[in-house]
């Protein structure tokens, strides 16, 4: 295998200083007997192989990258600061106002891509702290020790498997205004009788619980492996204290769940600025009176609909530089988690 | 942490102690019965409407005697296309899979059992990836894809997906808990590089393996954006933009629109079922690294 490897290897052009090229075996053996000036050359002369193979094996994941990941990333970065043709060619070049029109310091007085980033701000508000209360509530439920537990876990893990598009059809069909279940809900929350995601007041809440459930899923695995990862002990020695219950809950899972919780949050969040096909799919538009026109579909619009390559770059570039931040900060957290244990 | 509730229990009667102990249990089982039927109500709506014929005031439980379940049928015969979503959605997924495990494969090989130069370097551009999302590249992709005429092929919906940072790294810390001692010994028995990789690293580690297929096919399936994007026409549909498609064509006919979403979800419930212990490590590890 090894004599198969060789003619292909193009780490030979870096083996020009040892004149002998002897296989892996007696190379090692060499290496073993301890020849000091020998062997030490002999290792350099791995390590040079060794980047060879390196950068072979590397080759295919870093072109890929280099191709659709960071060349698309600095070309995204300088569109931003160009007018654009319909084809995508930066035809002139624009400074930095896309961006004081994206933040409303152009002095045109139109902070609707502000208040895209607030409805998007308001989108993950709504979300998270539901999604995480629920998620925890079905995860403390299924360290129940009852036989079956591990249909009912995979039932509460089922909603990952289900791909926002999917869902956003079914939830598309619950909200119908001619659909009973609805009808019902409608009359109990004493909402209007109209259909509530054409609804600026419930259109952008009407998603969000839609998000909950499809989030839901996975909030419910990370919780319930954190909840697992708890030592037993503390749960025993808490009961010889008299610690049952929901004061156990309260005074060994949830302070031990904390960092597991915070990440959570800011992976949620993340998530949640990324959100997309579920107002494609459920709304179609930017809503009713844009009540439900967060960060990506603004961009969505800009760049499909009206061809404004160079704007939605500038748009996408304040997505990235707000995700950026909230990703150092979940390093951070999981910096500390990391301590913790 | 004071004991403000002693279990009273202790003090009880050896009946009445059972009795209490039957109780609890059964309330959990009502408990985990109630949260299941809230959690798969969606699903079971879209069961019941599925199968109510043609209707357009569904109610919430059909009608036992009128059960239809020849809707699934008429989905395929209504929509001609939806044999050809499916057929691409395996096609780019398994192909985006296979891709992945090899990428992910060759460069966490490199990374965990190679030692050469610039290692950190090659280790912060992996990384990088993954702080770099997906929005802030689609518009330069989009446009490239369109110069080199990927619009409604394969190469388009596959190519841009075939490396994973995520599954890089998820392989790289399993490939470091496997004993690099093995690769030494290995090697002073003249194995090469690459035979060890394929014949006795990669045979240990299918768990990891396993996590990676499960996690990179239903996220491939699942698209949504991407293949909105580079598909123009109805064959070259995946499922998630098909049925997307096929509910604002089909908006009245709820029976058909909830069918057909059914028969879309299939494939990764399925999967769900069969992988989800692999999918579990998967995603509590991506969320570990990010």
């Amino acid at each position: 295998m090894s004599a198969l490897d060789r003619p292909q290897n193009p780490a030979t052009r870096f083996s020009a200083a040892v004149k002998t090229h002897g296989d892996a075996s007696t190379e090692a053996t060499l290496d073993r007997l301890g020849r000091p000036a020998q062997a030490g050359s002999r290792r350099l002369h791995r390590r040079w192989q060794d980047f060879g193979w390196a950068l072979l094996y590397m080759s295919p994941a870093l072109a890929l990258f280099l191709t659709f990941t960071y060349v698309p990333f600095v070309r995204s970065i300088l569109l931003s600061f160009y007018v654009t043709t319909s084809t995508g060619e930066p035809s002139r070049f624009n400074g930095g106002k896309y961006y004081a029109r994206i933040l409303n310091l152009d002095g045109s007085g139109q902070g609707e891509y502000l208040q895209s980033i607030l409805t998007t701000v308001e989108f993950s508000l709504m979300v998270v702290p539901l999604s995480m209360i629920t998620a925890l509530a079905l995860a403390v439920l299924a360290t129940a020790k009852v036989k079956a537990i591990g249909i009912f876990r995979t039932i509460f893990t089922s909603s990952v498997a289900i791909s926002v598009a999917s869902a956003g059809v079914i939830w598309s069909l619950m909200y119908a205004p001619n659909v009973k279940v609805t009808k019902w809900l409608v009359e109990v929350l004493h909402l209007q009788p109209d259909n509530l995601l054409n609804n600026a007041s419930t259109a952008l809440a009407a998603v969000a619980f839609m998000t909950v459930w499809t989030s839901l899923g996975f909030n419910f695995i990370i919780l319930l492996a954190g909840l697992q990862a708890i030592p037993q002990e503390l749960y025993e020695s808490g009961r010889l204290d008299g610690t049952t219950g929901w004061t156990a809950f309260r005074y060994v899972s949830l302070p031990l769940l904390t960092p597991t919780l915070m990440f959570l949050c800011i992976i949620s969040t993340i998530q949640c600025f990324q959100a997309f096909t579920q107002f494609n799919v459920l709304i179609g538009n930017e809503g009713p009176d844009k009540a439900t026109n967060v960060m990506v579909y603004a961009l969505f619009t800009a760049f499909w609909k009206d061809n404004r390559y160079g704007f939605a770059s500038a748009l996408a570039v304040v997505l990235f530089v707000i995700l950026l931040a909230l990703t150092i900060l979940q390093y951070r957290v999981l910096d500390r988690r990391v301590h913790y244990q | 942490m004071s004991a403000q509730v002693s279990p009273a229990y202790r003090e009880l009667h050896w009946g009445t102690y059972q009795a209490i102990l039957l109780a609890k249990k059964a309330g959990t089982y009502f408990l985990l019965v109630l949260a299941s039927m809230l959690v798969l109500f969606p699903l079971l709506f879209a069961l019941s409407l599925a199968l109510q014929g043609e209707t357009i005031a569904p109610t919430l439980i059909p009608d036992v005697g009128k059960v239809d379940f020849s809707v699934f049928g008429q989905a395929f015969s209504k929509e001609k296309h939806l044999w050809r979503w499916i057929l691409n959605s395996f096609v780019v997924s398994v192909a985006v899979t296979l891709g992945q495990l090899l990428t992910s494969v060759l460069a966490a090989y490199a990374l965990s059992h190679l030692r050469f130069p610039a290692k950190p370097v090659f280790f912060f551009v992996f990384l990088g990836t993954l702080m770099i999302p997906w929005e802030s590249t689609i518009i330069p992709n989009y446009l490239a894809i369109t110069s080199w005429g990927w619009k409604d092929t394969y190469q388009g919906l596959i190519v841009p997906f075939l490396a994973s940072g995520f599954g890089i790294f998820l392989l790289r810390q399993y490939f470091l808990t496997i004993p690099y001692d093995l690769y030494e010994a290995s090697v002073i028995d003249g194995c090469g590089r690459t035979r060890y990789l394929w014949s006795i690293l990669l045979p240990l580690s299918r768990p990891a393996l396993g996590t990676l297929a499960v996690y990179a096919f239903l996220s491939t399936w699942n698209q949504y954006y991407w293949p909105l994007l580079v598909t123009d026409s109805t064959e070259w549909r995946t499922t998630q933009v098909g049925i997307a498609v096929f509910r604002s064509s089909e908006i009245a006919v709820y029976n058909l629109q909830m069918a057909a979403t059914l028969i879309v979800l299939l494939p990764t419930l399925i999967l769900l079922i069969l992988g989800q212990r692999q999918l579990v490590r998967g995603l509590t590890e991506g969320a570990l690294k990010g």
